[in-house]
């Protein structure tokens, strides 16, 4: 089965069987008939023929829960490791409501677990299904499967649909933040520090802007011109930070990981400009969410 | 790991909290469904014994209560417990655990307390499919209109039920899934229709011993059965006349007739069997015949008797008399029941009347048995030696002081006693009632001679004794007398309580000539051929002081509607199947026929059903719908690049064509953009979009794009900014 972005069901992706209620249905059916034929009551026959044609009246309707859904996977958030990796999907139900459809991810275990929806006429339902990951690194979705019994739940209908994307599980961050590593600066090839914020040494004035403060301000050159005059400064100094395999010694390499991820998210949480270097792979130092992840993903994949 | 998220909880208005707090989901399903098992049950209660009533009436409000204060469920001792009590009460009444009513009681004790074990709405299944078994043992005991009526709901109901167990998310109410369930039902019921039509009927598959209820005439009589049946108002038969119905008073119909006694109990002689000596003497009734026939319907309801009450006196074909064909009995519409007489002229079938079965036969109101063997005779003299001295004495006595006594050498004046006897219970302090009461002792002496107080049952066997003690070979018959006055859809209604008995005494001359006694006491009874009714109830009263006639006519109505339901429903049998297969064109049809028509029907049902899924399924939103046809008006231009988004309006779809091919696209546009307004713009322009245009606008388009790229000229495409 070919992983697809969003699936439509249709008759050719929809199973449909008797359940094991359906089976007891059929064998009570059976005994109904029995005892109609042998007290002969007519009555009898019309009972047994009604909840005959009821049942295969059901059997379209349970079909007809699943039938014309479209199933779209939204983008996936990446897990930490030992956390559940969440799937948020949208329904979209372009008819009837739908009540009595279940939701469920195949990881093996039977039967399989599912989350209820009712989808309004024409609306949209998200579910969220979350599944623990086997570990750090990229993992491939599990399969999804929608399932219905409704309404009598005498027939099972179901369709399994393979989402395409892929999971990203981080190293579990070692909790609490352990203390920074002392070597960042002491190391031999740092970079002299940039200036770039609002620091004390004095560099030169330039007009006001708006956000300089007033300590900036050059307010004797202000009283004597009338004009806003700033101080331009050199910022703090801001060093780059370097977040390094060897600065986690003594840990095996999933502990290191889960330091180093820690670390991570910790300077980027301070808003430090920070770089990773690791034995077979550097990144360059940088801020934000995109490096954050791009390190995480780095140490997922290592 | 799965974490629902669409389950969400109403907030609920602090005020509502102090007053009437609605019931959760579960127990509100729970209710529901204890309330449907009372009604299911509900029949079944006035055949069962009181105990099961109690007991399943506590049980349920006990599970009511835990389910409405969410307390946990009983252990499994205790409903262990309570179905081996019920077991015990139920072998102490019943004296078995097999039988039907045995089994039924079982069945709702079992069902009652299932649902002390009712944990999860899933777990319900075997209620369900033992709630299904439950509305059909209802029909074992009726299977009137009204009870087809109150079991169509609890079908209905437990399809809710099973529907409500289905929906696990949010709280759908009762409606919404009665509604559902009522839908798929709707749908069943022409399959269901097609069943009931075509599906083979065949007979039981194994004996059942105690099928139905057996109300009806037997082939023995203790004093008081006749009461019993005659306080039953149901209905024995129905009979049309071909010609005029003959006087109310004339019309007797003959079952069991009763030879044998042993002071209490009257036997009739076993038919068809070898112990009577007459199956060495005559092969035929003897019939003297007299008057005109008498042709007539009969039809019988199912009784699960063999016994057939045939109107007096309706002659075998064999009888000896110019036979024509529609002489005899015939079952009509081939009904499989045989019907025999024997030389008594007691009409039997074969096997019970388990359905409703149509008779054809000539009766001769006037005829008589004659000739009959002078052993037969000397059976129906015969009385037990202990029993009735006093009768037997008065017998004698009145039979000394009485006109008519056989004088040396001549033979007794049959008539002339009889006719005393009449003058006798006419004017001797006789008084006629369903009610006599008990007779201890020797019930004939007592009656006869003491309290004087009976029914039709003690009138004719008194009379039948004291005929044997003077010597007069008499015997008892038993049968119906008489019908409802008016005839209901061109049949007279014969009631079990128009049971009777009267005698039957051997004049040598003449042959068994018929003497009812009860005409002597209540000759109403014979004239008019009213049964004797029980008082009308309380409210029977106070419709009757409100309406005269009232009663009477809603019992009429009530019996018409019976009929029809009756013919329709429950009369349809084999022979019916075959009918409509004749309808429907099959010369000589069978079982097979049955089977291929309902195959055919069975296959185009389900064809129906893919056609309908496949219509379903092909189902688009308006949105959808419109996107499409825009796409397939414009795919003319396809070749020049035009593409229609699933997002894109009619109106910005105008936009991007006047764009790209400037004033040339104008026409094509206008259409458009009519639509959009029509789709978006404010109500008023209501005029049905115009696909017709749009699509030759496009064509249009599409000719003149390619008429000037052919003239090598710029493209509009190009030329527009």
């Amino acid at each position: 089965m070919l992983p697809r972005e969003s699936q439509t069901l249709t008759q050719r992706n929809i199973y449909i069987v008797p359940s094991r209620a359906g089976l007891a249905f059929c064998l009570t059916l059976l005994l109904l008939l029995v005892v109609s034929i042998n007290y002969q009551l007519s009555l009898g026959f019309a009972l047994t023929f009604l909840l005959a044609g009821s049942a295969a009246a059901s059997m379209h309707m349970t079909h007809g829960s699943l039938r014309g859904l479209t199933l779209h996977l939204k983008p996936l958030v990446p897990a930490f490791d030992g956390d559940a990796a969440v799937m948020e999907m949208v329904v979209t139900n372009p008819g009837a409501s739908r009540l009595g459809v279940g939701f469920g991810l195949d990881l093996g275990a039977r039967p399989i677990p599912l989350a209820y929806a009712e989808i309004a006429a024409q609306g949209q339902t998200s579910v969220h299904l979350g599944w623990l990951a086997p570990g750090r690194g990229l993992h491939g979705l599990p399969l999804v499967r929608a399932e219905s019994r409704y309404p009598f739940g005498l027939f099972r209908a179901w369709t399994i649909w393979r989402p395409a994307g892929q999971q990203w599980v981080y190293p579990r961050p070692e909790s609490p933040v352990p203390p920074w590593p002392q070597t960042d600066v002491a190391q031999g090839d740092d970079k002299p520090a940039a200036r770039t914020g609002a620091g004390t040494e004095f560099e030169g004035v330039r007009a006001y802007r708006r956000g300089d403060t007033l300590r900036q301000v050059v307010w004797k050159k202000a009283a004597r011109t009338g004009e806003m005059i700033s101080r331009e400064t050199a910022g703090a100094v801001q060093r780059e930070m370097w977040l390094q395999w060897g600065q986690a010694q003594g840990l095996d390499t999933e502990a290191r990981l889960s330091r180093l991820a820690a670390w991570a998210i910790a300077a980027d949480a301070a808003g430090h400009s920070w770089g990773l270097r690791l034995p077979n792979a550097e990144l360059a130092p940088a801020q934000g969410a995109a490096h954050r992840h791009a390190a995480l993903q780095a140490l997922a994949a290592w | 790991m799965v974490t629902p998220v669409t389950d969400t909880v109403a907030p609920r208005h602090p005020l509502a909290r102090s007053t009437w707090r609605a019931p959760s989901r579960d127990a509100r399903d729970t209710l529901f469904m204890l309330a449907l098992i009372g009604w299911t049950i509900t029949p079944h209660l006035f055949h069962l014994p009181l105990w099961v009533t109690g007991l399943s009436l506590v049980v349920l409000v006990w599970r009511g209560w835990l389910g409405w204060r969410q307390e946990p469920l009983p252990g499994r001792a205790t409903v262990l417990g309570l179905l081996g009590l019920a077991a015990v009460l139920t072998f102490t009444g019943e004296k078995t655990l097999v039988s039907k009513d045995a089994g039924v009681t079982l069945l709702v004790v079992l069902m009652a307390l299932k649902t002390l074990e009712l944990r999860a709405r899933r777990d319900a299944l075997v209620v369900f499919f033992l709630g299904f078994f439950l509305v059909l043992t209802t029909f074992l005991y009726s299977q009137s209109f009204l009870t087809a009526v109150g079991t169509g709901v609890s079908v209905w109901g437990w399809l809710t039920a099973l529907t409500l167990a289905h929906i696990p998310a949010g709280r759908p109410t009762i409606r919404q899934a009665a509604g559902l369930a009522g839908r798929a039902a709707l749908i069943g019921t022409p399959v269901m229709i097609a069943l009931f039509l075509l599906f083979p009927r065949i007979g039981p598959l194994w004996p059942s011993g105690n099928t139905a209820t057996r109300t009806g005439l037997s082939d023995h009589l203790e004093l008081g059965s006749v009461a019993d049946l005659a306080s039953d108002d149901s209905i024995a038969f129905r009979i049309r006349f071909d010609g005029r119905a003959p006087a109310a008073a004339r019309l007797y119909f003959r079952g069991p007739v009763l030879t044998d006694t042993d002071g209490h109990e009257w036997r009739a002689q076993s038919l068809f069997g070898g112990r009577s000596p007459r199956s060495n003497g005559l092969r035929s009734v003897n019939v003297e015949q007299r008057g005109k026939p008498t042709a007539y319907e009969m039809t019988l309801e199912p009784t699960q008797l063999t016994w057939l009450s045939m109107l007096e006196l309706t002659p075998p074909q064999s009888a000896g008399r110019g036979v024509d064909a529609s002489q005899g009995v015939q079952a009509l519409d081939g009904a499989d029941v045989q019907p025999l007489a024997d030389l008594d002229l007691q009409w039997r079938t074969r096997r019970p009347i388990t359905q409703r079965v149509r008779l054809r036969a000539t009766a001769w109101l006037d005829d008589r048995i004659v000739g009959a063997q002078p052993a037969d005779l000397r059976e129906n003299l015969a009385l037990p030696p202990q029993f009735f001295p006093r009768t037997r004495a008065w017998a004698r006595q009145w039979l000394h002081d009485h006109p008519g006594r056989p004088q040396q050498g001549q033979a007794i004046d049959v008539d002339g006693v009889v006719q005393s006897l009449y003058g006798y219970i006419g004017s001797g302090g006789f008084s006629y009632t369903l009610s006599p009461g008990a007779y201890e002792g020797d019930p004939v002496d007592e009656f006869w001679l003491d309290r004087k107080v009976g029914f039709c049952e003690h009138f004719a066997t008194a009379f039948v004794v004291v005929l044997r003690a003077m010597g007069i070979p008499a015997r008892l018959v038993t049968g119906y007398q008489g019908t409802d006055p008016d005839p209901v859809d061109g049949y007279y209604v014969v009631r079990q309580s128009n049971a009777h008995a009267w005698a039957e005494y051997w004049n040598p001359d003449r042959g068994w000539v018929r003497a009812d006694p009860t005409a002597a006491v209540a000759p109403d009874r014979i004239e008019r051929g009213r049964a004797i009714q029980p008082r009308p109830g309380f409210v029977g009263n106070a419709i009757d002081s409100l309406s005269p006639g009232m009663v009477e006519r809603m019992r009429t109505w009530r019996e018409t509607l019976d009929n029809r339901w009756k013919d329709w429903v429950l009369g349809y049998n084999r022979n019916s199947q075959f009918d409509l297969l004749k309808k429907l064109g099959v010369s000589t049809p069978d079982s097979d026929d049955l089977g291929r028509v309902l195959m055919t029907v069975i296959s185009v049902a389900a064809l129906f059903g893919a056609g309908a899924a496949w219509w379903d399924s092909h189902r688009r939103t308006p949105g959808q719908r419109q996107t499409r046809r825009l796409a397939s008006a414009l795919r003319a231009l396809q070749v020049h690049g035009v593409q229609v988004a699933a997002h894109e309006s009619p109106g910005v779809v105008a936009a991007s064509l006047r764009r790209r091919f400037g004033t040339a696209a104008d026409g094509l546009a206008a259409r458009l953009e009519s639509m959009e307004r029509q789709r978006y713009g404010p109500a008023g322009d209501a005029a049905a979009p115009d696909w017709r245009g749009v699509k030759a606008q496009a064509r249009a388009l599409a000719v003149a794009l390619a008429t000037a790229a052919r003239a090598g000229g710029v493209t509009p495409a190009r030329a527009s900014p």
